[in-house]
C-alpha cells in the first residue's frame, strides 16, 4: 500500500473540469513533481492533497487513513506556496513556531525546534527579523522551515520557486532536495517549470487538460516520452509528420528521406500517417562510421546559446534544429551549405498522434 | 529662457494656491482660538477654557459621547472586520453589493434616519404578522435608548469603517494568509485573532478613529433621541454663551490632532504588512 494514494480523484467547478480521474501512488520519502502547463489541473490536485479543495469523486488516502474529507487544518500536511505567505507581523522565530504553539507543545520544546529549523535552513543570524527585512530566497526557506516544524507527514511545494529569480531559484531547488533527502520526508512538488522538474523529482506526473499524461522518472520523461504532448512538453523536440513504411524493421520516410527507428508503436500499418520526434542533441554531422539515419541537409542559421550552440537544418522540406556542445574549437559549417547529419535508430521516436 | 521664467512663474502660482488652502484651513482655526482667548476685555486669558470645562454639563456629554464612541467602534468592528475578511476570503462578488450599501450613510441625510429610527423603534416590537409583542417600545428605556443611538452612530460610520478596513486587508494577502495558517493547524478564531487582525492594525485604528471623530460630531440623531451627547450640548452652549464653545471647539480640534498623530505614529513605524512580497 502506497504512503499517500489519490485515486479516480476527479474535480469540478461550476462549468469546467479541472482533474478527470486522477490517479497516482506516492512511496514514503519520495519527491515527486506534477508537471503541466498552466490550467492543466496540477495545482487543484495539490490543493485537494492539502485540503483546500474538495474533490468531487475519488479517494485521497495518506498512511492508511482516509482524508479525502477532512479540514485542511485537521491534516498533518505542510504547505508551501508562491508568495511565501509568511505572517508580516511575526518575526521569522515566531513564523517558525507558530504551527506548535497552536498544538501546545512546551515552550521549551518550541524553542528547541526552532532553532533546530533555523539551522537547518542557516538563517540562525535572522531569527528576529520581520520577513519584510529578508530576501525572496530567504522568506522561501523560513516558509520551508515552518511547514517543517510540525513535523508533516507530506510537504506540499506549491511552485515555491516561481518568484524568485534565477541563480537563487536554482540554488534554493537543491537545497529543498537536500533537506527533503536528509529528512526524509515526502514531497509532493508542483511546477510548469521541466527542468525543475527534471532536476529535483524522483518522479514526474505529466499533466494536460486534467489528466495524467505520465508517470515516470526524470530519466524515462526525457528519453522514452509515451506521447506528443510530454514529448513537447519536456525539453525541446523537432516533430514532423511522415509515413510508415515498414512497421516490423520501423522504416519511416518523412519528405522521401527514409528514417529507421528502433521505437515502435503497436498496430502501425503500413501506410499509416506517424509523427517522428527527435530531440536536437541527438543529431550529430556525419562521420565514415555512421550507417543509419545518414540524411542530407541544408544549414539554415546558427545560434549560439553559450554551452550549446544550435543549428537550424532542412531536411527534405522539413525544419529540424540540432544541438552540439560548445567548444573553442568546434568548427561550424558555413550557413546556406550542404552537409549530412546522422542520429541513432534509437534515437527516432515514433508518435500516434502530435 | 522663455521656460524658465515660465517655470518660475508657476513655481509662484502653485505657491500662492497653496498659500490660500492654508489659510482656508488655518484662519477659521486661529480665529477660534484667539476669540476664546479674549473673554476678559484688553486680556488674553484661558479663563473660557476654565469655565467651559468646569461646566458639570461638559463633563457628563463629553464622557457618554466617549463611551458610546467606543462601543460604536466595537460593533463596527465585529460587523465590518468578519464581512470585510470573508468577501476577501470567498465571496468578491459580493464586495460591489456590500460597497454600496456602506455608501448608503452618505446618501441619506441623518435627519431623515433619525426619523426613521423613531418611528420603527418607537413602536412596540412584535413577531412579524402577530400581536404577539416581544418588547415595548426601545425608546422607553435608557438601555433601549442607547442601542438606537449606536446602531444609528454605527450606520453612519460604516462608509469610512468598511473601507479602511478593507484597504487593509487589500494590502496583505488575505486567502493565501489563511491557508498557510490553516495548513499549521489553525482554526477560524486563531487566524482572525492571531493572523488576520494583527496584520490590520494600522486599518483598524484608522477606521476607530475616524468612527470616534463621527460619533463626537455627531447632532443630528442625538438630538432626534434627545440623549445627552458632547455636540448638541455644544450647540446648545452656543445658543446662550460666545467664548466656552469657541474654547471647546478648539480643544476638540487639538483631541483630533492628537488622534491624527497617533494614525502616524502606529502606522509609520514599519510597513503595515509585507504581505506576499
Amino acid at each position: 500500500m502506497a504512503y499517500l494514494s489519490l485515486s479516480n480523484i476527479s474535480k469540478q467547478f461550476a462549468d469546467a473540469v479541472v482533474v478527470q480521474d486522477f490517479n497516482l501512488d506516492i512511496e514514503k520519502g519520495e519527491f515527486v513533481s506534477f508537471l503541466g502547463p498552466s490550467g492543466c489541473g496540477k495545482t487543484t490536485t495539490l490543493r485537494m492533497v492539502a485540503g483546500f479543495e474538495v474533490p468531487t469523486s475519488g479517494r485521497i488516502i495518506l498512511d492508511g487513513a482516509d482524508i479525502t474529507d477532512k479540514a485542511p487544518n485537521q491534516r498533518n500536511v505542510g504547505m508551501i506556496f508562491q508568495a511565501y505567505a509568511l505572517f508580516p507581523n511575526m518575526t521569522v522565530s515566531q513564523n517558525i513556531g507558530f504551527g506548535l504553539r497552536i498544538r501546545k507543545e512546551p515552550e521549551s520544546a518550541v524553542k528547541e525546534r526552532i532553532a533546530e529549523m533555523l539551522s537547518l535552513i542557516h538563517l540562525e543570524k535572522h531569527a528576529d527579523k520581520y520577513p519584510y527585512q529578508l530576501s525572496g530566497g530567504q522568506q522561501q526557506r523560513v516558509a520551508l522551515a515552518r511547514a517543517l516544524a510540525n513535523h508533516p507527514q507530506v510537504l506540499l511545494l506549491d511552485e515555491p520557486l516561481s518568484a524568485l529569480d534565477a541563480k537563487i531559484r536554482v540554488s534554493l531547488r537543491s537545497e529543498i532536495r537536500a533537506i527533503q533527502r536528509k529528512l526524509g520526508i515526502t514531497a509532493v512538488f508542483v511546477t510548469h517549470d521541466q527542468e525543475e522538474a527534471l532536476s529535483i523529482s524522483d518522479r514526474i506526473v505529466v499533466m494536460n487538460e486534467g489528466r495524467e499524461e505520465q508517470i515516470g522518472t526524470p530519466f524515462e520523461i526525457y528519453n522514452f516520452p509515451k506521447t506528443a504532448f510530454v514529448a513537447n512538453f519536456v525539453g525541446t523536440l523537432n516533430t514532423a509528420e511522415a509515413e510508415m513504411v515498414d512497421p516490423g524493421k520501423g522504416i519511416i520516410k518523412m519528405d522521401g528521406v527514409q528514417f529507421e527507428s528502433a521505437n515502435q508503436v503497436d498496430g502501425q500499418m503500413k501506410g499509416d500517417k506517424v509523427f517522428i520526434a527527435i530531440r536536437p542533441e541527438r543529431f550529430s554531422f556525419a562521420s565514415e562510421q555512421k550507417k543509419a539515419n545518414v540524411v542530407d541537409c541544408t544549414i539554415e542559421n546558427i545560434t549560439f546559446l553559450g554551452s550549446v550552440v544550435r543549428i537550424q537544418i532542412t531536411i527534405g522540406k522539413t525544419k529540424f534544429n540540432m544541438d552540439t556542445f560548445n567548444n573553442p574549437f568546434l568548427e561550424l559549417p558555413k550557413i546556406g551549405n550542404k552537409s549530412q547529419v546522422t542520429c541513432s535508430r534509437e534515437a527516432v521516436l515514433i508518435l500516434d498522434r502530435k | 529662457m522663455k521656460f524658465f521664467s515660465w517655470l518660475r512663474r508657476a513655481r509662484l502660482w502653485s505657491g500662492f494656491w497653496y498659500m490660500l488652502g492654508v489659510l482656508y484651513f488655518i484662519l477659521p482655526l486661529y480665529a477660534t482660538l484667539d476669540f476664546s482667548l479674549r473673554i476678559e476685555r484688553d486680556k488674553i486669558s484661558l479663563l473660557a477654557y476654565q469655565k467651559a470645562f468646569a461646566d458639570p454639563g461638559f463633563l457628563q456629554t463629553f464622557v457618554y459621547s466617549n463611551i458610546l464612541a467606543i462601543i460604536t467602534i466595537l460593533v463596527g468592528l465585529i460587523l465590518v472586520v468578519p464581512t470585510s475578511y470573508w468577501i476577501r476570503l470567498r465571496l468578491p462578488e459580493a464586495r460591489r453589493v456590500v460597497e454600496y450599501v456602506t455608501t448608503l450613510a452618505l446618501v441619506i441625510p441623518a435627519i431623515v434616519m433619525g426619523f426613521g429610527l423613531v418611528s420603527v423603534f418607537g413602536a412596540p416590537i412584535k413577531v412579524p404578522f402577530t400581536s404577539i409583542q416581544l418588547t415595548d417600545s426601545l425608546l422607553n428605556s435608557p438601555v433601549g435608548t442607547n442601542f438606537i443611538v449606536v446602531m444609528g452612530y454605527t450606520v453612519l460610520a460604516l462608509p469610512l469603517m468598511y473601507r479602511s478596513i478593507d484597504t487593509g486587508m487589500r494590502t496583505i494577502d488575505v486567502r493565501v494568509l489563511t491557508e498557510a495558517s490553516q495548513s499549521l493547524g489553525a482554526n477560524w478564531f486563531t487566524i482572525i485573532v492571531k493572523v488576520i487582525l494583527p496584520n490590520l492594525r494600522a486599518s483598524i485604528l484608522s477606521g476607530a478613529l475616524l468612527t470616534f471623530a463621527i460619533v463626537v460630531g455627531e447632532v443630528t440623531i442625538s438630538s432626534i433621541l434627545n440623549v445627552p451627547a458632547f455636540s448638541p450640548y455644544l450647540w446648545l452652549l452656543g445658543q446662550h454663551k460666545a467664548y466656552e464653545p469657541a474654547a471647546l471647539s478648539f480643544a476638540s480640534f487639538l483631541l483630533i490632532w492628537a488622534s491624527m498623530g497617533i494614525i502616524q505614529i502606529v502606522t509609520g513605524g514599519r510597513p503595515q504588512a509585507a504581505g506576499a512580497k
